[in-house]
């Protein structure tokens, strides 16, 4: 057995995760993470039936990881535990769905997205994918892109720089929200860099926090073998999905034991893309032609970026626009966490989960709120009806792009 | 980014010196690897164990009698004006902090103890043993209050234990009202409870009845009546009962400790100040005596983080801020700063578990001068731009000398007016 389990010994059943768990505070059907985590631990074994079924209530948001004193990694012990019980009992035909991402991105974005994004607001429509998916009729769904980023990036070419980085675009940015990838390549190009973009799987968190650890190893060697040439010339990967990074960095090495050289090396050059921008800032290589924004914003640090644990890169590099000025939710969670809210039997919950976030936002006035992960901005821009940007967007209108 | 001042830990100690810091105009951040002391701890501010005396005299004695007592760095003159710096944040943070750093009061515990202690929110202070009712006085008991659902607090005993001491207590659990689908109670669940109307209405109807049928004066409850707003909540509970209420603590998680958290991040949050949790720091980088950064731990890779100057309040063994590596060797975590501690393992402990003077490795700590600044075996400063604070400082048994938050409170307030 790994550190993973290793870290669990450091537990001292202090229960400070307890008291900062989101779930557990708003659900009767999640015990805690000390509960869940640390404590069942000592009863899962391979060969045993799993202990408690309730591990699955765990949305994965790391804030238990955040407050423990100890170094106890809950949330991953809570993810393994979650991959156990799917291994013993199957896993549901929603939960294959809505854990290939990038399956279900493909199919949706292209010429028929508008029909389908039609056919996705129907009510009627959604109370049927509620009743045979089980996917909540009021989930917050994306719509999906006619255009894929990649088609956009390819129509355009890559152009030329003084030095080279290479884009992990995700899923989100490829089939529905390309302009967050346009942004980031208009920032990355303006400071200089050529920007490569190759091709590229699904990071497989979805899997991950679907507990279908089998086929989240096959996406992430596939991308380590597509980014390892790149990281040997010593280009870095950067990326605006930040939940997808996350993985890259961290998640999927570490939950799926690959320690291969090449994995590590991947992680080890694999950035946010702010985290990215804010160590050029320090090396007083970013350009600071900004115009000003009068403007203040709320802005959420989601728990997969603060699951880094690189503080608050977006927040550090936007001060350097005149006359912006974000406010930082102090919320533990959106609740979603990725497909978590999507869910039926856990959509109320999700959405219990981000009420404080939801009533910060509000009660900020603001028309647009800022936030670093995508599936965040969507249940954000779902509960209160405000427009939630990724960060790089007002980077690059900063820089009049 | 280049803050000001760095301070690792978010205790009470890192805290107050963040503040100060932030309150003067720097720009600061506080690193701290997870919540601890705060929530681990009473919420009440020890400053000496004198018994029911005068702390603060206490104090100058000690002062006198240990040149290398932390509280003696801070200076005597820091004392009260470090007290009263808290007692304003938590009166603004609307939790005001009551007690005499020339009076010791004894509040109760949750095993029905007498425990000295020098401020205590407003919620616990009518728990003063010197008003709680006398067996034989005529006066009605002290009623304890608890709930079968709240694991750790069990009022027959407390009441048990008041009662050998010589005051007239019984101990009763209340039925908790019906609530849809609950699994399981913490004492942040019940916090959370009673921060809800409808629950201590609810609770308050029961003890009302109570007092009505037992004509109790006095009702002791575990420290689970609220979180943001448990000085309202306690009022609200007392005039519904109509009768005194005061709140003991309990077993971590502390409510308690966690309501002076919330309140210090809130002001350290205006006054501009970051809080980055989950950050671990593990080794600093210097240029000669000067420290020039520190990094934490983090995905992939450290995080490098730049300062000016650099406060360490990352505890004492029980904070984490030390630890033995192996089984002679003790280490400060963050920084490797040179530490003062036994030789060996074997001058770690006494024999005797309950030694009296408490055993010598609680003691350990960092060695620091007049400006708390660290210094090494030979009394050299290591870093001119790191304070220490808190528990990690060398010369005292912080719990045992029941000077905990004192000492955190002094050197804290000490490092941030630098």
């Amino acid at each position: 057995m790994g550190h993973l389990e290793d870290s669990l010994d450091q537990c001292i059943k202090c229960n400070v995760c307890m008291t900062a768990c989101p779930v557990a505070a708003v659900s009767p059907h999640f015990p805690g993470p000390k509960v869940v985590g640390p404590q069942a631990q000592r009863f899962r074994h391979a060969d045993q039936p799993v202990p408690d079924a309730s591990v699955d209530y765990c949305s994965g948001c790391r804030v238990c990881n955040e407050v423990c004193p100890a170094g106890v990694r809950i949330a991953e012990l809570n993810a393994r535990a979650r991959a156990q019980l799917v291994a013993a009992q199957g896993q549901s035909l929603r939960n294959r769905i809505i854990a290939r991402a990038g399956l279900v991105g493909r199919l949706s974005s292209g010429p028929h997205a508008p029909l389908l994004n039609m056919g996705l607001g129907l009510r009627p429509l959604r109370w049927v994918m509620e009743q045979v998916i089980q996917i909540h009729r009021d989930a917050p769904l994306p719509p999906a892109s006619r255009h894929t980023f990649g088609h956009w990036f390819r129509q355009r070419g890559q152009r030329r720089g003084l030095r080279q980085v290479v884009y992990y675009h995700g899923c989100s940015t490829q089939y529905y929200e390309p302009w967050v990838g346009q942004a980031a390549v208009a920032v990355l190009e303006h400071n200089g860099f050529e920007v490569i973009v190759p091709d590229q799987d699904c990071c497989g968190l979805p899997l991950l926090s679907n507990g279908d650890f089998r086929s989240a190893e096959r996406q992430h060697r596939y991308n380590v073998a597509q980014l390892i040439p790149y990281v040997r010339q010593g280009i870095p990967v950067v990326g605006t999905s930040t939940s997808c990074i996350l993985t890259l960095k961290e998640e999927a090495p570490e939950l799926l034991d690959l320690t291969s050289q090449e994995v590590a090396d991947v992680a080890a050059h694999t950035y946010d893309i702010f985290e990215f921008l804010r160590t050029l800032a320090e090396r007083n290589e970013l350009k600071t032609d900004f115009r000003a924004i009068s403007r203040t914003l709320p802005y959420h640090p989601p728990c997969q970026l603060r699951a880094h644990r690189i503080g608050l890169p977006a927040l550090d590099v936007l001060s350097l626009i005149p006359g912006l000025r974000l406010v930082e939710s102090q919320a533990a969670c959106c609740g979603i966490a990725g497909t978590y809210g999507l869910k039926r039997e856990k959509y109320a919950l999700a959405m219990a989960v981000g009420a404080p976030l939801f009533q910060f936002v509000r009660e900020s006035g603001s028309d647009l709120a800022l936030c670093d992960s995508e599936t965040c901005r969507w249940q954000i821009s779902h509960a209160t009806g405000v427009t939630t940007k990724h960060p790089i967007e007002i980077l690059a209108a900063a820089y009049g792009l | 980014m280049q803050y000001d001042s760095i301070v690792i830990g978010a205790g009470i100690s890192g805290m107050l010196a963040a503040i100060g810091r932030a309150e003067a105009g720097e720009q600061v951040l506080v690193l701290a690897k997870g919540h601890a002391a705060t929530h681990w701890a009473t919420g009440c501010i020890d400053l000496l164990d004198v018994g029911d005396g005068d702390p603060l005299a206490g104090v100058a004695a000690l002062i006198a009698a240990q040149a290398d007592h932390p509280y003696a760095i801070a200076g005597y003159a820091a004392i009260e004006p470090s007290l009263n710096r808290l007692r304003e944040i938590c009166d603004q943070g609307g939790y005001p902090l009551v007690g005499s750093p020339q009076r010791n009061l004894l509040l109760p515990t949750a095993a029905g103890a007498l425990r000295p202690t020098c401020l205590v929110p407003v919620t616990m202070v009518a728990g003063d043993a010197r008003q709680l009712p006398r067996t034989g006085s005529g006066e009605a008991p002290l009623l304890v209050v608890g709930f079968r659902e709240l694991r750790d607090f069990f009022p027959p005993m407390i009441a048990a234990n008041l009662q050998i001491q010589g005051f007239n207590a019984e101990g009763i659990y209340l039925t908790l009202p019906p609530l849809e689908g609950a699994a399981d109670f913490t004492s942040t669940g019940f916090a959370r409870l009673f921060e809800q109307p409808a629950f201590r209405a609810e609770v308050g109807t029961h003890l009302r009845r109570l007092v009505r049928d037992g004509g109790h004066q006095r009702i002791a409850m575990p420290a689970i009546l609220g979180i943001q707003h448990a000085a309202q909540v306690v009022a609200e509970l007392q005039a519904i009962a109509g009768a005194q209420i005061f709140e003991i603590p309990t077993p971590p998680p502390s409510v308690a400790g966690m309501r002076i958290y919330h309140i210090l991040e809130q002001r350290l949050r205006t006054a501009g100040g970051r809080i980055q949790l989950g950050a671990y720091v593990q080794r600093g980088e210097a240029h000669g005596t000067r420290l020039e950064a520190v990094y934490s731990e983090a995905a992939a890779r450290e995080q490098r983080h730049r300062a000016n100057r650099f406060v360490l309040a990352t505890g004492g063994i029980g904070g984490g801020g030390m630890r033995a590596i192996d089984a002679n060797h003790l280490i400060e975590t963050a920084l490797r700063l040179p530490l003062r501690a036994p030789a060996s393992r074997a001058d770690w402990f006494f024999p005797d578990f309950l030694a009296q003077p408490g055993h010598p490795i609680f003691r350990s700590g960092v060695a620091v001068d007049t400006q708390l600044r660290p210094l090494d075996a030979k009394n050299q400063v290591v870093y001119t731009n790191v304070a220490v604070v808190g528990a990690a400082i060398a010369g005292c048994d912080h719990i045992r000398e029941g000077a905990y938050e004192g000492v955190a409170v002094a050197t804290g307030w000490v490092a941030g007016a630098r």
